[in-house]
């Protein structure tokens, strides 16, 4: 018979128990009785053939309970009865279990949601069918630098050139109009080119892709939208009746992709990139380039033949190209790039976290364990075996743990809430997490075998000695285990390191923060408003020039609008989302040098000395005023710069120091034909401060301003200083609809845009800060624990020195010294620890070394403070005991009122200091004076603070010690020296 | 030997269903009373066989009218009976085999 159904069975007879028994009794008394009647027969009286037939049995109770043993599910009934009885015990025991369920809890708990993030985010494939076959193929330039962006006859040369990839697209993403019948909305959609879908690998789950017609200029324009516009703006309409206005034309729906796919991310539509004109310059970076890797060619050999084509394109382009390289990497690993640091950084922080919570309740087990000595003791007499004793206090474990699982399971739903409302930007996809039941329970066997093996060991352990002894052992016992308490500060020891590194970490981050907010950006960031207008590039001069006056008239009405103070144009402006233009200029020795594009090849080798390289960035004048750019020599644009006049520029002083060191350089004429198609030079006629454009951390790059009313740009965004009124913002949007009623507008600060731009840092700041605050309070709590216990067990000590005359003070020293050498022996481990691991974090540094004196000395002090109120508080408890009481017994009476209690903590905190001090440098000697035997003795610290204890403590006379009594403090041991202290009475001194 | 019992209790039983007290007494009476079981070895084996599902029990009324537990061997227990006697047969003999073995 299977082992399945003899377990079946067993199961059974537990409802059955009674038949069963009463059964098995029966049996029983039916062979005694035929026993006896059979002895009977054989001679003997009644009483003794009974008797013999019970002698001949054996022991009935024993038997039975083999017998039991055989028909019931032992193991499962026991352990059962084991959880039961573990319940019962933890809360008998409230206090232990309230803070061993949230610890365990909080822990837990932390360690899955941030898993559950890193989990969806970082470890789950992308939802496209065989997802690691798709890349992202990048350029590289002569330095090395890798970039996303690649021109199109590149990407025309890659696409036929390179045979390790099945399909290859372009794409070029962002926010544009799209008009719903009236309405205009700016939508995130992407243009993206034949094969996009062939390469992801999904077709519309409604309709279809584009057909070889919609992919040719001139025939009717066709879009294909996510499921997500089409169920929320569109309502789910049949997609035949769906029309909208994109990319300046009426386009048909002819598809709906399915939920989920969400690439670029946030895209809402996708056209055809067919439908607008070629690009033919090879150093237009404009467009993103996404392949399928063929059926069986691994990435290195695609990215070796994507190297080979590239370098040779290279060779036959030299300058007309800027890429000298190419690579391929996994889109997933693209996507997920800037958010992988951060999440391991917080997955570390929340596994050290959960570590730390598993060593305080290992020691909270561990104390537990000391104190149930007895109780196991009385188990092992009475005739438990040890395996069932283990089996027993596995069952209190589990119990603890289910229960700070539960715990855990709260505190991960509302942490993966909070992380998804916290949403980090670079944190693609976070919106779809969930609460990982994976990382639930691999949280809580971690927690399980952790907190719990330790406390197992240990009761084992404390059980193994002789049971005469443990039972014996009264309630006087001087101490518990020497070794646990040693496992006990190896683990308090352990907190406090951690403890360490999480707070070192928190602090780096801390310090880097507020440097990033201590960055002059270049400009003003508080009180201003930008405005996204959608006043695309267009070629039509008499579009451009209609622009241009609606422009004009805007900017004029803004001006008197009151509580704005400056309005500018830009083309693109400081952590902004939109395109930075950047390019390469020529410095020229007249403005009209140039007359047409052939010209520019016909230059020499030289021009390569006279070239540069800056952002491109075209402005109106009241720009700088009104973004707080300071204007250092020269003028900025002015309202004389217009169309016909000569063209001016203004530059940045990185880029006037770096081209022209130690010259003037306004007064030049440079050459940036390249980035609008305009061939007349520019002459610098002022130079204004660096901007920080990326982020406010970013190196601040060169940057070339151009004037509005002379150059075009693809894109212009207003720029409005305020007076901090918030009315100005819808003065502002109706100014801007009343002179274009189909501009769709976005409104943001540049408040709003540093915010978010720093989002990242505080994210991981506010994360790692709480863990480290949890961490310390566990740390403390874990201190706290251990110091109590020791008092607890020490009170017959503590109360024999008080009546043999020890200073309350040196009482209080003895505890509390003893925390404050753990403390400092973990934060040296700690510290060892962090500036090892704090240099997995310098990537998120700015403006702090991993060693900062600042942040370790917070840390150290920080935790120093913690640790001394951790053992102030039981150590008070220890000098309240009545000496005649703690001598009688155990119990623990407060000291009669009247000390102050703030007054013995300063002394006791001053005392405990002191004497680390006198332990690392010697006894610190601070003047002389006249002795009692005449002569001038030293007058140490320390005696100055015995005295001042002395006099609130003695009224009318007091104990002085002398002679040779010293406290000996070694790791972890403590004791007073052989020789008994002497002490004679004097009468107390006058006051 | 906590096979050899099992196989002695399967061994009583082979003939007719019989109640616990009757297997003590069988296995007495045919071992010459050599073999005098601890009885109450007798029953967690008894209750072992019938989980393992080599015998079954049933409660029957006996000749002096008292109720008591019949055990039987099932079909499973016969052919476990004959296996263990053939392996017991083997072994037994290896042994005899060593221990006769001519110096």
């Amino acid at each position: 018979m299977s082992v399945m159904k003899q377990t079946l069975r067993r199961f059974g007879s537990l409802l059955r128990r009674n038949t069963v028994e009463r059964g098995l009794n029966e049996e029983i008394r039916f062979h005694i009785d035929q026993q006896t009647e059979k002895n009977i027969r054989a001679g003997m009286n009644p009483v003794e053939a009974r008797r013999q037939a019970f002698v001949r049995f054996g022991g009935v109770e024993h038997m039975k309970e083999l017998t039991r043993d055989e028909f019931r599910p032992a193991f499962f009934e026991d352990f059962v009865r084991d959880l039961r009885y573990g319940a019962r015990l933890l809360l008998r025991a409230p206090g232990f279990a309230l803070v061993a369920v949230i610890t365990l809890g909080l822990g837990i708990g932390a360690a899955t949601a941030v898993f559950s993030v890193v989990n969806r985010v970082l470890l789950s494939p992308l939802p496209y069918p065989d997802p690691d076959q798709i890349v992202r193929l990048f350029q590289i330039d002569s330095n090395g630098r890798r970039s996303g962006n690649v021109s199109e006859p590149n990407f025309e040369d890659w696409k036929n050139g390179v045979r390790a990839f099945r399909s290859m697209a372009e794409m070029s993403a962002g926010p544009e109009p799209v008009s719903f019948g009236t309405e205009t909305e700016m939508i995130n959609g992407a243009d993206v080119s034949r094969d996009f879908f062939d390469v992801m690998g999904v077709r519309p789950a409604t309709g279809r892709t584009f057909n070889a017609d919609e992919l040719r200029v001139g025939s009717a324009p066709a879009v294909i939208i996510s499921d997500r516009l089409w169920r929320t703006r569109l309502g789910g309409a049949p997609i035949t009746t769906l029309r909208l206005g994109v990319n300046n034309s009426v386009a048909q729906v002819v598809g709906v992709m399915p939920a989920g796919f969400d690439y670029p991310s946030g895209s809402d539509f996708w056209f055809p990139r067919e439908l607008s004109p070629p690009q033919t310059s090879r150093t237009a970076h404009n467009w993103w380039v996404v392949a399928r890797l063929a059926d069986g060619v691994p990435l290195e050999g695609a990215v070796a033949e994507l190297s080979t084509v590239s370098k040779a394109l290279k060779r036959r382009y030299g300058d007309a190209t800027w890429m000298s390289d190419a690579t391929a990497i996994r889109l997933r690993e693209h996507l997920t790039a800037t958010a992988r640091p951060t999440l391991l950084l917080l997955f570390a922080a929340a596994l050290l976290l959960l570590l730390i919570a598993c060593l305080n309740v290992s020691n909270l087990q561990l104390a537990r364990a000391s104190t149930r000595r007895r109780e196991l003791a009385v188990r092992l007499a009475v005739g438990a075996r040890r395996g069932r004793l283990a089996r027993q206090l596995l069952a209190e474990a589990v119990v603890l743990t289910l229960a700070a699982t539960l715990v855990g399971l709260a505190i991960a739903v509302g942490g993966v809430r909070t992380l998804v409302a916290l949403q980090p930007a670079n944190l693609p996809r976070i919106e779809h997490v969930d609460v990982d039941l994976i990382a639930l329970l691999f949280a809580m066997v971690v927690a399980l075998v952790t907190a719990v093996a330790l406390g197992l060991t240990a009761a084992l352990r404390a059980s193994k000695p002789d049971v005469r002894e443990a039972l014996s052992e009264g309630t006087r016992s001087m101490a518990g285990g020497k070794g646990s308490e040693r496992v006990r500060q190896a683990l308090v020891l352990g907190q406090v390191a951690l403890t360490i590194v999480l707070l070192a970490g928190a602090g780096l981050l801390a310090r880097s923060f507020i440097n990033v907010m201590a960055i002059d950006p270049g400009f003003e960031t508080v009180h201003a408003l930008v405005v996204d207008t959608q006043w695309t590039f267009s070629n039509d001069p008499l579009v451009r020039q209609r622009r241009k006056a609606v422009q004009e008239e805007v900017l004029r009405r803004l001006s008197a609008v009151p509580g704005v103070e400056r309005v500018g144009l830009t083309s693109a402006h400081p952590l902004g989302t939109g395109w930075f233009s950047n390019g390469q200029f020529i410095e020229m020795t007249r403005a009209d040098e140039l007359q047409t594009p052939a010209d520019l090849q016909k230059l020499g080798p030289e021009v390569k000395s006279r070239a540069g390289n800056a952002g491109f960035r075209i402005v109106s004048d009241g720009y700088f005023a009104a973004m707080g750019i300071r204007v250092v020599r020269g003028r900025v644009c002015e309202e004389t710069d217009g169309p016909d006049a000569p063209h001016v520029a203004v530059i940045s002083e990185s880029l006037a120091e770096t081209k022209w060191p130690n010259q003037e350089a306004i007064g030049r004429y440079i050459q940036f034909g390249n980035m609008d198609g305009d061939l007349r030079g520019f002459r610098v006629v002022g130079i204004v401060s660096d901007v920080r454009e990326i982020s406010p951390e970013s190196v601040p790059g060169p940057l070339f301003y151009g004037c509005y009313k002379q150059r075009m740009a693809s894109r212009f965004y207003v720029v409005v200083r305020t007076d901090g009124s918030t009315a100005v913002t819808g003065a502002v949007r109706q100014i801007i609809h009343d002179a274009d009623p189909d501009l769709p507008l976005q409104i943001r600060t540049i408040e709003d845009a540093f915010d978010r731009a720093l989002a990242g840092r505080r994210f991981s700041l506010t994360l790692i800060g709480a863990f480290s605050v949890v961490a310390l309070i566990l740390a403390t709590l874990g201190i706290y624990g251990l110091i109590s216990y020791l008092v607890a067990e020490r009170t017959r000590e503590i109360g024999i020195r008080l009546a043999l005359g020890a200073e309350s003070a040196d009482v209080l020293r003895l505890v509390v010294g003893r925390g404050i050498l753990l403390a400092v022996a973990g934060i040296a481990v700690g510290l060892v620890a962090a500036l090892a691991l704090t240099r997995l974090l310098e990537g998120m540094l700015f403006g702090v070394t991993t060693a900062d004196p600042v942040v370790v000395g917070t840390v150290m002090l920080l935790t120093l403070v913690a640790v001394l109120i951790a053992s102030y508080l039981p150590a008070r408890r220890a000098l309240r005991v009545a000496p005649i009481v703690a001598m009688r017994s155990e119990s623990v009476l407060p000291a009669p009122p009247g000390i102050g209690r703030g007054y013995f903590l300063f002394l006791t905190l001053a005392r405990c200091a002191l004497g680390l001090v006198e332990r690392a440098i010697g006894t610190p000697r601070i003047g002389l004076e006249p002795g009692r035997a005449g002569h001038r003795q030293h007058v140490t610290m320390r005696a100055v603070l015995r005295n001042a204890v002395f006099r609130r403590l003695a009224p009318a006379a007091r104990m002085e010690p002398f002679g040779g009594r010293r406290w000996v403090i070694g790791a972890g041991v403590q004791c007073v020296s052989p020789e008994p202290t002497r002490r004679v009475l004097r009468p107390a001194p006058p006051t | 030997l906590q096979g050899t019992l099992d196989m002695l209790v399967l061994k009583a039983l082979q003939l007719e269903p019989m109640h616990g007290w009757g297997i003590t007494e069988r296995i007495e009476q045919w071992s010459e009373s050599v073999l005098q079981l601890g009885q109450g070895t007798l029953y967690p084996a008894l209750y072992r066989l019938e989980r393992q599902g080599l015998i079954r029990s049933e409660w029957r009324v006996t000749a002096n009218n008292r109720r008591a537990r019949y055990y039987a061997l099932t079909r499973e227990g016969r052919r476990q009976f004959a296996e263990e006697l053939a392996e017991w047969r083997r072994m037994s003999h290896a042994i005899n085999l060593v221990l006769d073995a001519s110096l």
